[in-house]
């Protein structure tokens, strides 16, 4: 799932996944990625920081709360001057960041790491 | 990545980004006016955030660059370390400006245009700087949850200032080498945090990379992590609009509420809807055929199968047509930025309220009005307002208060923009226009206010003594007038010296199906914009020889002691025309343009209908006389006449001063002179009765046979609907009710009256005539259903109180109106 409130950044993302074979969710925002994902699994979770409603870094930590969720693989992305959010993922149980800007490979290479 | 997709991106970023940007500069506005609440601050961060990190992503090197600066200061603000002045804000619109110019270039050319922002840039630094040497030790973020801060001030500012602007970022380009895990460090822009060492090292590091992951102890820990995750993979693909779920917890329940129109609409590519509309328009012409044709077969089945088919494709036109429309608040949008502008470069206060903002119009109006109204807006700041001291001086407050009011009236939009400025003056506009050599002296003496009001829509007007930056340009409001009737609006001026000025704008709700008077001349058949049309009239017998006269070898007619001039259309568009000379009656159709009106001449007046706009070819474009072209149901095509070409083609409206009928009566009765246009009827034997012909939405005459009964009361069927009759005679007072005239003919004539959608027929006996007169009126407590007499045309006549006739026979007529509306 790819959670921003950028819809061209979800669809960027989306589309470089998509590319590589992968199905893709999306999200507007925290809480909506929270809802849809209550009673869903996903094999991973890729979420901007700065959103509206949820940020990234209250979404990580309410997935964690959720028992499906528990070891699902979280990146966040984050922009070069958000360095003390990357250290806010990792508290908040983030699997990894990407800074943005990113090129695909950059993202397939990291999602290539976390998922299967 | 794939060039149409990137394209696509492009396309959407621009479209998301000025959406955005639209919002930042309400917000900054906001901010200013101190209406600013928590999540202000953050917002106008986050969408210049978003601008930056999607540009960046899409290698946007221009709009990024400029972005990351206003972004580095606005987390200054957010986070309360620097607070937001009138000129930086005004520096932060001029940087909106500049992205948003950007993405206009984007989307037109395809670049971000060569704008050179250097300058721009250089102030957002100095206010950044400016400010930071105060810089507090700790910055707190007041939005985020606080999570345990480490002192990594320090390294966050570095990186804050050290992005190399000029940094190469493509989207195509791969960056990171084909072995990721060689090259963890410079190149990289993500990252696992299990590879990173705790704490203090990972932010001096994450400096460089440009990717991490939290939990990169070993291959176990994502082995792990895959392990104990459940199988199920997404299997649904969704797509983009977004479903959500809202949660009714209250905290909640203030930031969705704003959001609430976004999330249950989908975005629609604008063309989609052109064609939707487009095919609309032709099933409604298909219709409209079929329902012709299926008229001459008796089958019942085929029948009421077009009746169905017929209800269905009004449904869906009406359907599709509410797609296209966009509230009036999307033009008004950026009008809180233009009254700011235009009021601190003038030194004044203004106010901007707005009501109506959710009056919806149609998209292609909505972009006609732009322009026009912004126009009205820096007019009214402009000339209307005064300064604060001249305010103070004339006991006014020292804010000005203007007002953009919109609402639908008769399937119309009323947009007003009120001000509570001076006014205008209009002995200064007269004297104006005649040393503008507009007017003569003369003219301008028999002026009243209202006409000299009109003046200010003359081309090569402008009052402003001297030109200001903002308006006076030459490019008035002839312009504004002339946009506006393009789109078949009218626009009105009312000004109240040393009160204030309301222009008045009224334009139709949509221009692709509108409804048009059709006629024939010289066997062609022409369509005729009902907004043009003010009556009918038809000379028989004698008159057509004797009624029209000719005044300089133009055709005029006296219409109700007013000189209306005529056009042939046949001699105008210069079509055969075999019948000249063998007339037995004259169809003249009076229209308006431009504010004056004139007689049109056909040979047939044959019925209305809607029609369906369809524009011009190219080559025919320039024909001033004709506005486009529609099917008609027996699927020839006729050409709708373009009324204000038609008349500048005959030269009947070019003059200033020789305004015609219509404007004059209708001014003196809107400035308040007691001439009257009455309708004079007989009800009973010689009972004279007149009714304002303002009250008269239509006059009919009806089949005696055609009365049908529905509980006590008559109806007819008409135009597809029930219509009550109300015979007058039986609520006045009538002193011979036995041989009224009506009851002997066959036919009744019969004054259609409507309000809000409902209408009522009055059977009035004989209609005698129309009238212009001054009435005195004479008041009689004692009658039921009059509202008093007068004398006209030297007979004592009784005046009709529709309204009171209306209440009696139907107490429900206006009530539920008033239920409606509460």
């Amino acid at each position: 799932m790819t959670v921003d409130d950028a819809s061209t950044m979800r669809q960027m993302v989306a589309f470089t996944l998509k590319s590589a074979g992968h199905d893709v969710l999306q999200a507007q925002d925290g809480r909506d990625a929270l809802n849809q994902l209550t009673n869903r699994q996903v094999d991973l979770v890729i979420t901007d920081v700065n959103m509206p409603n949820m940020n990234g870094i209250e979404l990580t930590r309410e997935l964690r709360k959720l028992p499906h969720m528990q070891r699902t693989p979280i990146l966040i992305l984050t922009t070069e001057s958000e360095q003390k959010r990357k250290m806010e993922g990792r508290s908040a149980g983030a699997t990894g960041w990407i800074v943005k800007p990113f090129d695909q490979q950059s993202l397939l290479q990291v999602v290539g790491k976390v998922l299967p | 990545m794939n060039e149409d997709i990137q394209k696509q991106l492009v396309q959407d970023f621009v479209e998301e980004s000025l959406e955005g940007l639209e919002r930042f500069d309400q917000e900054l506005l906001a901010l200013e006016n101190g209406a600013s609440t928590g999540e202000t601050l953050n917002n106008i961060f986050r969408i210049i955030h978003t601008v930056k990190g999607t540009s960046g992503c899409l290698g946007l090197t221009k709009i990024e660059s400029l972005s990351h600066v206003g972004e580095n200061l606005l987390v200054k603000v957010r986070d309360g370390e620097l607070e937001a002045h009138q000129s930086m804000i005004t520096t932060l619109l001029t940087f909106s400006d500049a992205l948003q110019n950007m993405m206009a270039s984007l989307s037109n050319h395809g670049n971000e245009g060569d704008t050179d922002h250097t300058g721009l840039k250089a102030e957002l630094e100095r206010l950044l700087s400016a400010e930071s040497a105060t810089e507090p030790a700790k910055s707190v973020q007041p939005q985020e949850p606080t999570i345990q801060e480490k002192p990594q001030e320090q390294d966050e500012k570095v990186s804050e200032s050290k992005v190399p602007e000029d940094e190469s970022i493509s989207t195509t380009a791969a960056k990171a080498p084909d072995n990721p895990d060689d090259t963890k460090a410079q190149e990289q822009c993500w990252g696992l945090y299990d590879d990173e060492p705790e704490a203090e090292d990972t932010s001096s590091k994450a400096q460089e990379q440009r990717w991490g992951i939290f939990d990169e102890s070993g291959e176990s820990d994502t082995s792990k992590a895959i392990e104990s995750e459940p199988q199920s993979q997404p299997s649904e693909n969704s797509e983009p609009p977004i479903s959500t779920i809202k949660k009714e917890t209250d905290s909640e329940a203030k930031t969705q509420e704003n959001k609430s129109v976004a999330e249950g609409s989908i975005r629609v590519d604008v063309n989609h809807l052109d064609r939707l509309m487009n095919l609309v328009g032709e099933l409604v012409l298909s219709r409209n055929q079929i329902v012709q044709r299926v008229s001459n077969y008796e089958d019942s089945a085929l029948q009421s199968a077009c009746q169905r088919l017929n209800l269905i494709a009004t449904e869906l036109q009406e359907g599709v047509m509410k797609t296209r429309m966009q509230p009036i608040g999307n033009v008004w949008q950026k009008f809180p930025r233009v009254v700011r502008d235009v009021s601190l470069e003038l030194s004044k206060k203004v106010r901007l309220d707005m009501v109506g903002k959710e009056t919806d119009l149609d998209r292609t109006l909505i972009e006609a009005i732009k322009d026009p109204l912004t126009h009205i807006v820096r007019n009214a700041i402009d000339h209307g307002i005064e300064t604060p001291a001249e305010r103070a001086n004339n006991g006014k407050s020292e804010e000005g208060i203007l007002l953009l009011r919109a609402y639908h009236e008769g399937g119309q939009v009323n947009i007003e923009i009120i001000d509570d400025g001076k006014g205008i003056d209009p002995e200064k506009i007269k004297l104006k226009a005649v040393e503008k050599a507009l007017i003569s002296h003369e003219e301008a003496g028999r002026m009243n206010d209202r006409d000299a009001f009109a003046l200010v829509f003359q081309p090569g007007f402008s009052t402003a003594p001297k030109v200001t930056n903002l308006s006076g340009r030459g490019v008035g409001m002839d312009v504004v007038k002339t946009n506006i009737e393009k789109i078949g609006g009218s626009v009105d001026i009312q000004s109240e010296f040393g009160q204030g000025t309301t222009i008045k704008i009224k334009i139709p709700l949509t221009l692709a199906i509108i409804p048009a008077l059709i006629v024939t001349s010289a066997s062609e058949r022409f369509a005729i914009p009902q907004v043009s049309l003010l009556e009918l009239v038809r000379l028989d017998g004698d008159d057509v020889n004797k009624a029209i006269e000719f005044i300089d070898g133009t055709p005029v007619y006296r219409l109700r002691g007013n000189l209306l001039p005529l056009v042939y259309l046949n001699k105008e568009l210069k079509i055969d025309h075999e019948n000249e000379n063998d007339l037995d009656c004259v169809n003249i159709v009076v229209l308006k343009a431009d504010g004056r009106s004139f007689g049109l001449i056909v040979d047939e007046i044959n019925d209305t209908e809607e029609i369906v706009v369809k524009p011009l070819a190219k080559q025919l474009k320039g024909l001033q006389a004709f506005a486009g072209a529609t099917i008609m149901g027996d699927g020839h095509v006729a050409l709708i006449l373009d009324v204000l070409g038609l008349a500048q083609h005959a030269h009947v409206i070019t003059e200033v001063g020789s305004k015609s009928a219509f404007d004059n009566q209708e001014d003196r009765s809107n400035a308040g002179d007691d001439k009257h246009t009455m309708l004079l009827f007989e009800a009973g034997d010689n009972h004279r009765l007149a009714l304002p012909l303002s009250l008269v939405d239509r006059l009919e005459e009806f089949d005696k046979e055609i009365i049908e009964h529905s509980g006590e009361s008559e109806v007819v069927q008409y135009r597809g609907q029930i219509l009550p009759l109300i015979r007058v005679q039986n609520y006045v007072n009538t002193f011979s009710n036995e041989n009224s005239s009506t009851a002997n003919d066959d036919t009744m004539q019969v004054v259609v009256y409507s309000e809000n959608g409902r209408s009522v027929g009055l059977i009035v006996g004989n209609i005698k005539d129309i009238v212009e007169e001054s009435l005195e009126v004479k008041h009689l407590t004692s009658s039921r259903g009059l509202s008093g007499s007068a004398v006209i045309q030297d007979h004592v006549t009784d005046l009709l109180d529709v309204r009171d006739i209306i209440a009696q026979a139907d107490p429900d007529f206006f009530i539920e109106k008033n239920e409606s509306i509460v």
